[in-house]
């Protein structure tokens, strides 16, 4: 091999590894430091297993709404041509590009208990500021775009004679659409709701604004608690050691998330594999 | 059984504009679209299947008109360009999808039996992407097949199969042709399949029908440039390149024999012989090999004929010069114009 590609692929190797090292170390640092004492001590103490319970209800329900409602537009944007769509895409980015805390301000100032907004949502039984509902909102404020975004290119990779020829066969426009369509983008939806969630439960600044404490408001019926997040944020002044052993703990979560829906991504989801009508 | 009738069909996709179009496919038969690339053929086929909206015209399944139907109620079995197979489904799950879709108690086993038809039993529980060209083929005609379609329309079936598999589908076709009793529309580039399988053939071009004609009528003329290409002939002329042909001392009796779309100078017009030159000369520029046998190029001037000779061997080398002719009455003339209604 000549020279000067042996050196650009020692050097991309090189720089390559630092960026991957630089993703792994951290957790590794986190995990040593935290060690087995650290993370049994977070999944004995009640006021994190409290949060973490709540931080998984918000982030269920966020997610929930952000598939109810970012996979329509993910369509929309995928298929149809309009005027503004181009505006539209833009809009959708906003959230990955404004500051988070910024977002907390925007939407406490739509969504303030003296506000006609909040005003109007707590009248329906659905109070925003310091309730689980404002857990909610912000992450559904911060993730969904990722639902969006991957959803619209999910559809948009779907054959367009696939459609064609199940529509042939005997399929209506809904059922081509949830025999062909939907399968053949499920795995893009569910990568985005898996972002979705990631970036739901690792938010912190949206939260610190809108719901600093969270008081029991229906679905969470627990003590106050905050998510999990601003638990290990209010702790890492307190005691550094219970922070850190909540941090790992919060990750041993969230991969065993990952794993669990990428086994069933693997090996579940017949529906989506051709066994729709088995 | 059924007669797919295409009465003054139009449809218009962006600037382009098809039709008016008119043509009728008997149960039992083919009717195959020709047409160079952009002609309007599987615009045709959509347009008839029900995926583009028509913009005139009426199609007809026994007389019943069905533009107004949505796709899904025409029951036209159509296989796109790209055979639209579900790459999330199984070779089985495929051909069962229009039958479960249909609510039928016995849907598992008359996919088999299609299965069974198309000798895919050995390939039912893969994925399309596991499959061959050929196979994937198979797999998108049994499910065509099984929705008990009225009519089939099939966009390019055999496109890129090697030739055995082609042959293979070309008697499975002719056999469900005669079987299934249904009319088969299709389009195709290759004029195997066309004269295996067709009893009429559409030449499309510019979104019009140029040739409605049986493919016996199709091979006699008259010929334009594509049907010519599509026939296989090789030495095709422009009039202007007949014109300004340079040191072909044959060029006054080709022009003299050439219609306004220029001329087709068939390998048994042209007379050549090694050795001694005659009033008219050329040389040997390419020697190929094909199954009929060897294909000489012999350039006369600026113009280049490509003639068979049977021979084992091709009895001259490349740069030997030979001696030349054409027969006049073997040369055919090409049409500039559409010439329609041949029988």
């Amino acid at each position: 091999m000549h020279r000067t590609a042996i050196a650009a692929r020692t050097l991309a190797g090189i720089l390559s590894a630092s960026l991957i090292g630089l993703f792994v170390l951290p957790v590794v640092a986190l995990f040593l430091y935290a060690g087995g004492s650290g993370l049994a001590f977070a999944a004995g103490d009640p006021g994190f297993r409290t949060a973490l319970e709540f931080t998984l209800l918000a982030s269920a329900l966020a997610v929930g709404l952000g598939l109810l409602t970012g996979v329509p537009l993910g369509y929309v944007l995928a298929r149809y041509r309009f005027p503004g769509r181009g505006v539209l895409e833009s809009v959708v980015t906003i959230p990955v590009v404004i500051p988070h805390l910024v977002v907390g301000i925007g939407l406490l100032l739509l969504f303030a208990p003296n506000s006609p907004v909040g005003r109007f949502t707590a009248a329906l039984g659905i109070p925003i500021f310091d309730a689980v509902w404002g857990v909610v909102l912000v992450m559904l404020y911060v993730g969904a775009s990722y639902v969006v975004l991957t959803s619209q290119l999910a559809f948009r990779s779907v054959d367009e004679e696939v459609l064609e020829a199940a529509r042939s066969l005997g399929a209506g426009p809904g059922e081509a659409f949830a025999t062909v369509t939907l399968p053949a983008a499920a795995r893009g939806i569910l990568t985005g709701a898996l972002l979705m969630w990631a970036r739901g439960v690792s938010e912190v600044g949206g939260f610190l604004i809108l719901a600093y404490a969270v008081y029991p408001t229906p679905p969470w019926n627990g003590p106050v608690t905050d998510a999990a997040s601003v638990w290990i944020y209010n702790y890492w002044g307190i005691d550094p050691t219970a922070a850190v052993g909540a941090s790992a703990l919060l990750v041993l979560v969230a991969l065993a998330i990952f794993l669990v829906v990428r086994l069933l991504d693997r090996t579940g989801f017949a529906w989506a594999r051709g066994g729709f009508f088995s | 059984m059924s007669l797919l009738e295409v009465v003054d069909l139009r449809a218009d996709r962006g600037s382009f504009r098809l039709g008016p179009v008119r043509l009728e496919v008997p149960p039992g038969s083919a009717t195959v679209l020709l047409g160079p690339s952009g002609a309007g053929k599987t615009t045709l086929l959509r347009a008839i299947a029900g995926s583009l909206p028509l913009a005139g015209g009426s199609v007809r399944l026994d007389g019943a008109a069905v533009e107004a139907l949505p796709v899904e109620r025409r029951r036209f079995g159509f296989v796109p360009p790209n055979l639209g197979l579900f790459p999330q489904r199984r070779v089985r799950d495929n051909v069962r999808y229009p039958l479960a879709l249909a609510g039928a108690p016995d849907a598992a086993a008359k996919a088999a039996n299609w299965i069974e038809r198309f000798g895919l039993t050995d390939l039912r529980d893969r994925y399309p992407h596991e499959l061959s060209s050929g196979q994937r083929q198979r797999v998108a005609m049994a499910r065509a097949l099984a929705a008990e379609p009225r009519a089939l329309l099939w966009d390019e079936p055999l496109a890129a199969l090697d030739v055995e598999s082609r042959d293979v589908l070309v008697r499975l076709l002719r056999d469900l042709l005669e079987t299934e009793r249904l009319p088969l529309l299709l389009v195709t580039h290759d004029p195997t399949t066309a004269f295996a399988l067709a009893s009429r053939v559409v030449v499309l071009d510019s979104g019009t029908v140029r040739r409605d004609c049986t493919p016996e009528a199709l091979a006699r003329g008259p010929l334009d440039r594509f049907v010519a290409r599509f026939l296989g002939y090789e030495n095709l002329y422009s009039a202007s390149e007949l014109a300004r042909a340079e040191g072909a001392s044959l060029a006054p009796r080709l022009i003299a024999a050439a219609g306004p779309g220029g001329l087709v100078v068939p390998p048994e017009a042209v007379r050549w012989r090694p050795g001694p030159e005659g009033p008219h000369a050329a040389q040997v520029a390419a020697l190929r090999w094909t199954a009929a046998g060897w294909v000489v190029a012999l350039r006369h001037g600026s113009l280049t004929f490509h003639v068979a000779t049977p021979g084992a061997t091709p009895g001259v080398r490349i740069g030997d010069r030979v001696g030349i002719d054409v027969e006049p009455a073997e040369l055919k003339p090409l049409t500039g114009v559409p010439s329609n209604g041949s029988p």
